[in-house]
């Protein structure tokens, strides 16, 4: 039985398809989702700084020598004035100027500490943004804008507000935190849902894979039931193909039985004139040459029956019912005999796959040798083994010497032999066997005399 | 012996008759299945020859007609069709042994003195009574070994007595299973036939039971 070509599954296809794209689009939602958080938050905290820093500059005078210093009204935030409390306020001189040794002022909350902003050139009123790195270390956001003190001093002063980023990560943190959560979640139901989605929708393929085991396990005849108008033109054709197949077969059996009909009276009639015809060398060479026909005629329609059956799926034939009814006509024409035919070690149950006529052809062809060879006894075993069905046929004649068996089994050695009745027939079950994929070997039987023991691929 | 011979191809079917008429037998024979069935379920006969490809109704149906009817004469079945499916088909439908084309004419022989002698109970070849002697193979009959020869009518009428060791048989009986449907009945020479086979075979062997026929004495 030839495989398709491995081409993975259809399901892992759909399904690897579904969750990729699912992963990404989701890993993207959330890398975007949480960029526009953090741009939110982070705006929203420059904001407060802006309006710290604008009240700063308006918070600042300078005396009568220049010197900065914050007017009465005290700024409102009361974390200026609590230690290291993350917002923090610096002036400090620029250099170039005039009051460049002037003393930098700083909030209280800065205690003993300083905000340490690289140097920057700064246009008047332009602010500027760092991340810088606050007294205990922590991360600060830092603004800061340059003012020049009013006429007539000419120092130029850095005002710089600082606020600890903290609060702001951290709700950034939490809110890309739950998002990942809530992504993960919907990815999660997505994925249920494709997977849903493939198993819904493959069903029918599964169906039809049950199927096709059925045919080919020999249970159904053809691929039975309904299929979405998608697959169901292919299920159609291929019905079509198994019943042509089936009669063409069908024909081509009753067509080599016919032909044997035909041709086997006129053979009848030449054989019996020839010996009506008394002897002579004439009638003998008419009765060789009929024998002879009739052999060939033998061996081909046999051929012929089995030639086109193997390649016929979903066929199924139960061993007993073959075996008994054959039992019982070897019973009758081997009546003289009054041979003992015991089929006892055969389990009921068993199948070969296979066609039934080419089944009674193979274990025919054995009793009726054994039949012929036999004492006084002939029995049959089966069993199964695997995919393989075992049959011995025994009986307690002569046998046949081990140096003979292989020739025996030759084809068209007994072709040529000039004793009729015999000798094909084993000839021919091997032929049938093996095109079955099978074998028949030759042994010696517990009796004494022949064991053909035939190899057939079991039905379940 | 009374046989019909059932063969649709006119050549065999001559060929066929005169080797079974050489062999010492009564032949009908007939051409068709109606004919045949027809023949077989009126007439008497010790066996029939039945080619299974026939006109008009196919000899299994003819054969199952037969035995569905109740006739229980030994049938060997002549066909091309050597399949072992078919020859299990024709056993079944009540053959009771099967010959294919082509075949030997001896072996045919073979086969219905087997047949004829299994269905009137004799398991061997060779019918004894006595110091009586008659071998169905070569048609020879011996008394104490010494060889008796008999006419082809007295053989006939002793060959049928001979299947029937112990039985009465009727006059009409014999009569029926000596000649053929065609041939001009006449039981007188019955009674002709059994009154030489007397002075040829020790005295008190062939009985006569008043109004009923002859049995063979069982010795």
């Amino acid at each position: 039985m030839k495989r398709w070509p491995a081409a993975g599954s259809l399901r892992l296809r759909l399904l690897g398809a579904t969750l990729v794209t699912l992963a990404l689009a989701l890993t993207g939602a959330h890398a975007w989702l949480a960029g526009l958080f953090r741009d939110h938050v982070m705006r929203q905290a420059d904001l407060a700084l802006t309006q710290q820093l604008d009240q700063l500059t308006a918070r600042l005078e300078f005396d009568a020598q220049g010197r900065p210093g914050l007017g009465p009204r005290a700024m409102s935030d009361p974390r200026w004035d609590r230690p290291y409390s993350g917002l923090y306020w610096q002036i400090e001189p620029l250099h170039g100027g005039s009051g460049g040794r002037a003393e930098a002022l700083r909030s209280r909350s800065l205690w003993d500490g300083s905000l340490q902003l690289p140097a920057d050139a700064l246009a008047d009123g332009t602010l500027h943004r760092h991340d810088i790195a606050g007294p205990r270390g922590e991360a600060l956001r830092a603004l800061e804008r340059s003012l020049q003190a009013p006429e007539p001093f000419d120092s130029r002063w850095r005002l710089i507000v600082a606020g600890d980023l903290h609060d702001a990560t951290a709700a950034v943190e939490r809110f890309t935190g739950v998002l990942a959560a809530s992504l993960a979640g919907l990815g999660l139901l997505l994925a249920l849902a494709a997977v849903a989605q493939v198993a819904v929708g493959l069903a029918p393929l599964r169906t039809l894979q049950q199927s096709l085991q059925q045919l080919r396990a020999g249970r159904r005849q053809r691929l039975e039931g309904r299929f979405p108008t998608e697959v169901q033109p292919l299920i159609d054709d291929f019905n079509g193909v198994l019943e042509r197949n089936a009669v063409i077969v069908e024909r081509a059996r009753a067509q080599a039985g016919n032909l044997a009909h035909a041709l086997k009276t006129p053979l009848a009639i030449l054989r019996h004139a020839a010996l009506q015809a008394g002897p002579g060398e004439f009638p003998a060479l008419v009765a060789e040459q009929v024998d002879t026909a009739q052999r060939h005629l033998d061996w081909h329609l046999a051929r012929a029956r089995a030639a086109a059956t193997p390649h016929v799926p979903g066929q199924r034939t139960e061993l007993e019912p073959v075996l008994r009814g054959l039992l019982r006509t070897m019973g009758k024409l081997h009546a003289d005999r009054r041979l003992d035919l015991a089929a006892d070690a055969v389990a009921p149950g068993l199948a070969f796959a296979g066609e039934a006529q080419d089944l009674q052809e193979m274990l025919g062809n054995l009793l009726d040798n054994a039949c012929r060879s036999a004492r006084g006894s002939v029995t049959v075993q089966a069993a199964r083994d695997g995919p393989w069905l075992h049959i011995e046929v025994q009986d307690d004649g002569p046998g046949i010497a081990p140096e003979q068996r292989a020739a025996v089994l030759q084809r068209g050695v007994r072709l040529d032999e000039t004793s009729a009745g015999s000798g094909l027939g084993l000839a021919i079950v091997v032929d049938l066997a093996r095109l079955y994929g099978g074998d028949l070997t030759l042994g010696q039987a517990a009796a004494g005399g022949l064991g053909a023991r035939l190899t057939l691929p079991a039905a379940p | 012996m009374r046989l019909l011979l059932v063969e649709d191809d006119p050549t065999l079917r001559d060929q066929l008759r005169a080797g079974l008429q050489e062999a010492g037998y009564a032949v009908d024979a007939a051409d068709d299945g109606r004919d045949a069935h027809h023949l077989g379920d009126t007439e008497a006969y010790d066996a029939v020859v039945l080619d299974l490809g026939l006109p008009l109704l196919d000899g299994l149906s003819v054969l199952r007609r037969w035995r569905d009817a109740g006739r229980a004469m030994p049938v060997l079945v002549l066909t091309a069709r050597d399949n072992w499916s078919e020859k299990v088909a024709g056993i079944d439908a009540g053959a009771d042994d099967y010959l294919t084309k082509p075949f030997h004419m001896e072996e045919l022989l073979a086969r219905l003195r087997g047949l004829i002698r299994r269905a009137a109970g004799q398991a061997s070849p060779v019918l004894r009574c006595g110091e009586l002697a008659l071998d169905t193979r070569s048609g020879r009959v011996t008394l104490a070994g010494q060889a008796v020869t008999l006419t082809s009518h007295e053989y006939k009428v002793l060959d049928y007595l001979m299947h029937r060791p112990g039985a009465v048989v009727s006059r009409s009986e014999l009569t029926e299973h000596i000649y053929a449907q065609d041939f001009d009945r006449d039981s007188n020479t019955i009674e002709v036939f059994v009154g030489r086979l007397r002075k040829k075979l020790p005295p008190g062997l062939i009985e006569t039971v008043r109004g009923q026929g002859y049995r063979l004495a069982v010795v």
